[in-house]
């Protein structure tokens, strides 16, 4: 396949480590790119290394973790930094029972180190018998991986392994799981927490994360504590041309929402809490708003009263969309850190589980963060606990917490981070189904939702991976207010799918522009030299999307799974000041007519995986 | 005519929250939004009496206009 005259995909390579956990063999490869797909990288490519993989069961040796970036990531374009972390979920599955293919991602330096060692993808196979981390390292002749003995790391809160490992060695960045990662049998939602520069700089736990789908608990499950990037810092000289594409991220538009307000700036994504505030449509006591203005408490101007709020940057980055929270001295100076506040974290935490004080929500994202969990599958499973006691007070489950009790809540959070609440720690799901009563229960296809309400985003349905973060249509009911149909389908179909292309090329999200921009080509010209066309791009990402739907099928996911929790439809929130359109009709036409434009392009490539395990 | 203004997370730093104007007829929502010193660019949802709208919209006396930025997933 040729995607430009200049440029064929098998004429660029990537260099693969494969470390094998039970007998300790570690190989290089260096690989040619089969497509497209693979030259962009992240879940582009790892996700057709698990297509050729026949897997039933999450915690079994055979599910490969990939580890990789992104064709930008550790250059000089301006976000590029993603990391991402590919499996079989054991969070995210069929009704069959069989497990889906995941990818989550996050930023921090660990991505850049790893690129910088001259690694571009690390496959771990099987599983050690002991407790390990990995060093990644350059060496003198290329690359070296080694595995060491991990027991001193065992137990350690993400933010503490990190730490450990910092004193050992220099010039790195880390990888680490926490308590619930390695507690993977009654946790299947542990993340993996990557590390900062400011972290390291400051010894403030400011992680980044890779949360989605129980990414942690696989690497938990085969005993893989830690990895460590060890590499000098090798970002190439700037040029004018990288500099043109830099300004676009900072000046073109898109990422101006996400600067601080005195920067001119939307304040970040906390503002979405005002903005969808003004529907009504701030997810509350599970996903049900009340339709009052008691939410905003967790306004920024609000929490501002009682916490010291200071926008930071990820290395290298203009976009200071971090908001972190600390502690406010009696004088007014600046105290302990305490949590960054995303809105999906601060809603989900806040909000979403009744509680109404910024500094209680931090704590909780705080213990989330340092125990290792995801701070989405684990409030939105919390927040149907809560749900469930408040419509049976007289016979509740676990605690008997209901919303707003913030010690009780806490006690559920650190359980479950511990291993001690499997009922949670398997997620909303497998929990709700135990109880029969799911029309509450706030997942799709088996991952829990992010914070934005199921019956203002049908696409819910097909996103492949993170419900917001692999379906870009999150926020376009509030944005447009628009019900027609064929509207719907447009933007499932056509611009909504472009969003999981940021978790190929190694970029933020918060760029904040649809993947078929002139400046992404521009990007790749200048930071590597390859001519890859918009359009060619832009098929490859359908392309990677379409596969992610193929695995879906492959394990069994069936067309009744693509759908919303039922209360959407059968029972829908008059306090939601935006119009109910997701009836049941509607969202059976729309079906129809999104696997009219989708089945082709999945079934082909069904065809092909399939294919490819009967040979 | 009058009209409500208001103004939404990051817009009303600096500016108006919630306020009656007074406005010529047949005022469109894009005068407004330039009279009160909002890049277009900006403007995530206009809403005309909590209904979305759109820039030419053209207000009558007694209508809320109110103005959000474009807001980001994370």
């Amino acid at each position: 396949m040729s995607f430009s005259k200049k440029t064929e995909a098998s004429s660029v390579t990537y260099n693969r480590c494969s470390i094998d956990l039970e007998t300790g063999l570690i190989e290089f490869k260096e690989l040619p790119c089969r497509n497209l797909e693979e030259v962009v990288g992240g879940f582009g490519r790892s996700f057709q290394l698990l297509g050729e993989r026949d897997i039933k069961e999450a915690y079994s040796s055979d599910n490969p973790l990939v580890l990789n970036t992104g064709l930008l990531t550790g250059t000089g374009i301006m976000t590029g930094l993603r990391t991402y972390f590919s499996a079989y979920s054991p969070l995210k599955h069929s009704n069959k029972g069989l497990p889906a293919a995941m990818w989550s991602a996050a930023s921090g330096k660990f991505g850049s180190k790893l690129k910088w060692t001259g690694i571009d993808e690390v496959v771990f196979e099987n599983r050690s018998s002991t407790q390990v981390y990995v060093v990644l390292s350059e060496g003198e002749n290329g690359p070296c991986a080694e595995l060491k003995p991990a027991g001193h790391l065992s137990g350690l809160t993400t933010h503490q392994k990190i730490m450990a490992l910092q004193k050992e060695y220099p010039d790195a960045h880390f990888a680490a799981i926490g308590p619930a990662g390695e507690n993977y049998q009654s946790v299947h939602m542990g993340a993996v927490a990557l590390s900062t520069e400011n972290q390291l700089k400051s010894g403030e736990d400011k992680c980044r994360f890779a949360g989605r789908g129980g990414m942690g608990s696989i690497m938990g499950y085969k005993n893989l504590l830690a990895i460590v990037a060890q590499s000098k810092d090798a970002v190439k000289p700037i040029t004018s041309e990288v500099r043109n594409v830099n300004r676009v991220i900072m000046k073109g538009g898109g990422s101006t929402k996400y600067q601080p307000v005195k920067q001119g700036g939307g304040g970040g994504t906390w503002a979405n809490y005002e903005v969808l505030q003004a529907f009504y449509a701030v997810p509350e006591n599970n996903f049900r708003p009340k339709g009052n203005r008691d939410l905003e408490a967790l306004f920024p101007e609000n929490v501002a009263k009682v916490m010291d709020i200071r926008s930071e940057a990820c290395f290298r980055c203009g976009i200071r969309c971090h908001n972190n929270l600390h502690r406010k001295m009696q004088d007014g100076a600046k105290g302990g850190f305490v949590a960054k506040f995303d809105y999906e974290p601060l809603d989900l935490f806040g909000a979403n589980l009744g509680i109404l004080d910024g500094e209680k929500v931090a704590s909780l994202v705080k213990l989330c963060d340092n125990l290792g969990m995801d701070a989405i599958s684990l409030p939105t499973t919390i927040s149907y606990i809560l749900d469930y006691n408040e419509r049976h007070s007289d016979n509740p489950m676990l605690n008997g917490a209901k919303f707003g009790e913030y010690e009780k809540i806490k006690e559920l959070v650190i359980k479950t981070g511990l291993g001690q609440l499997k009922e949670v720690g398997q997620g909303v799901k497998r929990l709700s189904r135990n109880f029969n009563e799911t029309a509450y229960a706030n997942h799709v296809k088996g991952l829990e939702l992010p914070g934005y309400l199921p019956e203002t985003n049908p696409g819910y349905a097909w996103s492949i991976a993170g419900g917001h973060m692999s379906m870009g249509t999150a926020l376009s009911f509030a944005k447009d207010g628009n019900t027609n149909l064929d509207y719907w389908v447009k933007a499932i179909t056509d611009s909504g799918v472009l969003q999981v292309g940021y978790d190929m090329i190694g970029l933020c999200k918060f760029i904040g522009l649809l993947m078929n921009h002139e400046m992404f080509p521009r990007a790749i010209k200048a930071a590597t030299g390859l001519e890859v066309s918009s359009i060619d791009l832009e098929t490859a990402i359908r392309r990677a999307y379409f596969r992610g739907l193929a695995l879906e099928r492959k394990q069994g996911y069936e067309a009744e799974e693509y759908t919303l929790p039922s209360q959407v439809f059968d029972n829908p929130n008059p306090n939601v000041k935006l119009p109910h359109f997701i009836t049941r009709d509607f969202f059976t036409k729309l079906e129809q007519k999104v696997w009219e434009v989708f089945d082709p392009h999945v079934n082909e490539l069904l065809d092909e995986i399939l294919g490819e395990d009967e040979a | 005519m009058e009209v409500n203004v208001k103004l939404f997370a990051s817009f009303a730093v600096g500016r108006l929250k919630n306020e009656i104007k007074v406005y010529p007829c047949q005022t469109t929502v894009a005068e407004v939004v330039e009279s009160i010193g909002i890049d277009k660019r900006e403007l995530g949802i206009i809403l005309v009496n909590d209904k979305h709208a759109s820039l030419d919209y053209v207000l009558e006396n007694g209508d809320t206009l109110s103005l959000l930025p474009l807001v980001g997933g994370g």
